[in-house]
């Protein structure tokens, strides 16, 4: 900006001595051509004057020699012609002066009024044309008209020499005053060639002194725009300008054309910059953004704060004709001119590394605070009995995995092995839930809501089971993490409980190897999963467990998973909030009981909550909201088909998933175990007061009991 | 642990030389994790990649899957050889597929192929084989990527 004002008074200097220079040549030109003028105009009055000088004593001369020749009989024609020439000449130069305006016409009539008075004495000489001489045999004589041409001569050559001074002095004042005028004119003349010759040195310095100051001012403009195309080639950014109509300027830096793949952007909109690159949505909003930054008042600390380019990704070309995923970030710097905004720098960096160093970094916090939860959870935990768990999810996982190896093509097939990957989740993410091993069920229960999104769709094919595979994969690596770490805590409890403080080589309780007994395991995880859905719901409740010891064997994953799953929807859809059981005079703590028990046909096992107990109208009003019935189908329904409903995949009163309910899987689950065993499934409720399950199974095989 | 968009390249890959070989583009089935058991049909395309990931991405198919690939595509030689060669194209597709995606992230190597023999696969320790079975007419292949 400087350097463009410096070099613009420049110009105007160079342009202005130029100018100066050609009038102060035009007007030394006009003034010496007119002294020059007025010189040869005096040296002509010079040469008339200087001649007048010369005719008085010319003329007396003449008369002199005039009158010797007369005396001495000598020819007088010559010498009478040259006196009629002087006197011719005296008269021409004289009247030559007259008619100059400028001399002194006073001194030319004081010579006019001497010469006049010659005309007397020199008339009848200059007259004389007769022959002066008369020769005779004796000799020449003056002849009788040649005496009184003799005696004329004589007092004119008298006249002349008595008035030749005065009148010699008269014109040497003349020249001398002719003199003068044409010397001072002369020296004028000197002095404005000096000074036009100096004044034009001096402005040909100026203009020297200017247009190297200007080659030099160029010399630094070529440096300054080769300096900025050093930094627009190197600098890592992209940089370019955008003017009032959003336009990209006709610079901007060599890196935007490696992030965007181009060459062309001058011209170029924003929105065409990033059209094709982001979505509709994103590029509307950066748009609006954009003209935002143009207003007068916008606060520039304050739309960087709302800059929706901060880490704005898009899918770039790879320059090997893919297209690959990349996060730009774009700042906005507001250019100020007199006028208010002028343009809008734009700067854009590639900064994919940061974020996904970021996301590695995040990923790796997350993975480091999963850790230390299940390390706390294993620590609270007894390592054999998650060790158990983590047995029953292997099994659980590679069901799923068989369930997805089956054979898929159509729709259909693949629709029909959602509900399957449902059930098992669910249970896994159930007993994980009771273990309060929350990495893993966290990771199950997003896993669960990959599978939910799917029933969603219209068409199903294997592209969809990508994501969900790979989740897959991902959750048995943290099993197996989960395992070696068991293995390392059980390795330290047991190096630790060495009695004499020697390092003994640790027993190794590998988790499946060695079980407690099963019944107490389940005892123990129930209460605790009591305790952590009292807490995590807000409901205080009692879990009174009877007859756990009499479960056989083979019943024990199915009774496990059946109370897992009745345990949670008893906490979270049974026991109600502490201000609805105050309001209908219930007790604050919550009962629930599961009691499992041999009978006669094989075994029962009863589970009861004095919660709010089930509405057949809330049900079927809930299955109309899952569009699993319409609503003439729920109005035909009778109150004991509506509590049926509960079993149904996909069904839950919860508008909302959770950790703990929503998916309509739990008691679906449940059934499934149960007609898995050839067993049936009951319920019975009474609204505000209890619900109660009755599970019946069949006597077990001796084999399987042994 | 491998991602989603590297999973989708080698499919991607895959699919794609049925639709440009034979006219007719081949749909995936529901992928899954190989657990013990082999993956292998007749013919297997592989290729090794180092760099980034770790570990190999092969292409096994069943001889009569090629021998109805090889007639769309107009081939009268239904020879052994021609089988192989099939196998290690699709093979190089894939791998022309990650290159164009991952750039220098992946090192691949040249295809090798396998016919009726049972390759030993050198699975990268602590990294699972995604089994993406590949469907085309009614015929069945598989892709397996194994990658850490």
């Amino acid at each position: 900006m400087q350097s463009s004002g410096a070099d613009r008074i420049r110009r105007l200097l160079t342009a202005g001595a130029g100018a100066l220079l050609a009038a102060l040549m035009a007007l030394v030109l006009i003034v010496g051509f007119r002294l020059a003028t007025r010189i040869r105009a005096n040296v002509a009055l010079l040469q008339h004057a200087s001649l007048l000088e010369a005719y008085p004593a010319e003329v007396s001369q003449q008369l002199t020699a005039l009158r010797e020749r007369l005396g001495t009989l000598e020819y007088t024609g010559g010498v009478h012609q040259e006196l009629a020439d002087s006197v011719a000449g005296f008269d021409r130069s004289l009247a030559a002066l007259e008619r100059r305006p400028d001399v002194d016409p006073s001194v030319l009539r004081a010579v006019g009024h001497l010469w006049k008075a010659y005309t007397p004495v020199l008339a009848p000489v200059l007259a004389y044309s007769g022959e002066p001489y008369s020769d005779t045999d004796f000799g020449s004589s003056l002849s009788v008209s040649g005496k009184i041409y003799y005696t004329q001569v004589r007092r004119a050559e008298l006249f002349a020499q008595g008035r030749a001074p005065a009148l010699h002095r008269r014109l040497a004042t003349l020249s001398a005053a002719l003199q003068k005028r044409t010397s001072s004119a002369a020296s004028r003349l000197r002095l404005l060639l000096s000074a036009g010759v100096l004044a034009v040195l001096l402005l040909g310095a100026a203009a020297a002194y200017l247009q190297l100051a200007r080659s030099r001012g160029e010399r630094a403009a070529r440096a300054a725009e080769e300096q900025t195309r050093d930094i627009l080639h190197t600098v890592r950014e992209g940089l370019f300008l955008l003017d009032a109509d959003y336009r990209i300027g006709a610079v901007w830096s060599q890196a935007l054309n490696h992030l965007f793949g181009r060459e062309d952007f001058a011209g170029l909109t924003f929105e065409e910059l990033l059209h094709g690159k982001v979505s509709p949505a994103t590029l509307a909003t950066a748009t609006k953004y954009i003209k935002l930054l143009w207003g007068e008042r916008a606060h520039e600390n304050l739309m960087k704060s709302i800059n929706p380019l901060g880490q704005l990704e898009v899918m770039l070309d790879n320059g090997r004709g893919g297209k690959e995923a990349h996060f730009l970030q774009f700042n906005f710097h507001r250019v100020l001119g007199p006028k208010g905004v002028k343009h809008v720098l734009c700067t854009v960096a590639d900064i994919t590394p940061n974020v996904m160093l970021a996301r590695e970094l995040h990923a790796a916090q997350e993975n480091a605070n999963a850790q230390i939860d299940m390390m706390v959870s294993m620590l609270h935990s007894d390592p054999l009995q998650v060790g158990g768990f983590l047995d029953t999810a292997s099994a659980g996982l590679k069901h799923v995995n068989a369930i997805l190896k089956e054979p898929a093509r159509s729709h259909a097939e693949f629709s029909s092995k959602l509900a399957g990957l449902s059930r098992e989740l669910h249970s896994i993410k159930g007993e994980a839930s009771a273990l309060n091993l929350m990495s893993i069920a966290q990771r199950v229960h997003h896993l669960e809501d990959m599978v939910e999104e799917l029933k969603g769709k219209s068409e199903l094919t294997g592209n969809d089971f990508l994501p969900l595979v790979l989740k897959l994969d991902e959750l048995l690596a943290h099993l197996r993490s989960v395992r070696e770490m068991i293995l390392r805590l059980s390795t330290l409890k047991d190096g630790a409980s060495t009695s004499d403080g020697t390092l003994s080589t640790p027993v190794l309780r590998l988790p499946g190897t060695e079980r407690p007994n099963g019944t107490v395991e389940l005892a123990t995880t129930l209460q605790g999963l009591a305790r952590k859905l009292a807490e995590d719901h807000g409901k205080p409740f009692k879990l009174s467990l009877e007859g756990l010891e009499e479960v056989p064997v083979n019943y024990l994953p199915t009774v496990k998973d059946c109370l897992i799953q009745m345990l949670r929807n008893a906490a979270v859809h049974g026991i109600e909030p502490d201000a609805v059981r105050r309001a209908a005079s219930k007790s604050a703590t919550g009962q629930v009981r599961a009691q499992f028990r041999r009978v006669e046909s094989g075994c029962e096992l009863v589970f009861e909550d004095d919660g709010a107990g089930l509405s057949p109208e809330a049900l079927k009003e809930a299955a109309v909201r899952k569009q699993l019935l319409t609503e003439e189908q729920a109005a035909e329904l009778d109150n004991r088909s509506a509590l049926a409903l509960i079993f149904k995949p996909g069904f839950s009163t919860r508008a909302e998933v959770t950790m703990d309910a929503g998916r309509g899987a739990g008691m679906d689950v449940v059934a499934k175990s149960v007609y898995a065993l050839g067993g049936r499934i009951g319920v019975s409720t009474h609204p505000g007061r209890f619900t109660r399950f009755k599970i019946a199974l069949p006597a077990p095989s001796q084999t399987a009991v042994a | 642990m491998l991602r989603e968009e590297e999973l989708k390249t080698f499919v991607d890959g895959t699919t794609r030389y049925f639709e440009v070989a034979a006219q007719q583009p081949a749909t995936i089935g529901s992928p899954y994790l190989l657990e013990g058991e082999t993956a292998m049909h007749d013919y297997t395309g592989m290729i090794n990649v180092s760099g980034k990931r770790e570990g190999v991405v092969y292409f096994t198919a069943p001889r009569a899957m090629l021998t109805v690939l090889l007639m769309k595509m107009q081939e009268s030689d239904f020879s052994h050889e021609s089988m192989r060669d099939l196998v290690g194209e699709v093979a190089n597709t894939i791998s022309g597929n990650a290159r164009r995606d991952f750039g220098h992230d992946f090192v691949i190597s040249v295809p090798s192929v396998f016919a009726g023999e049972k390759p030993q696969i050198s699975q990268p320790p602590g990294a699972r084989a995604f089994v993406i079975p590949i469907h085309w007419r009614s015929h069945s292949a598989k892709l397996v990527v194994s990658l850490t």
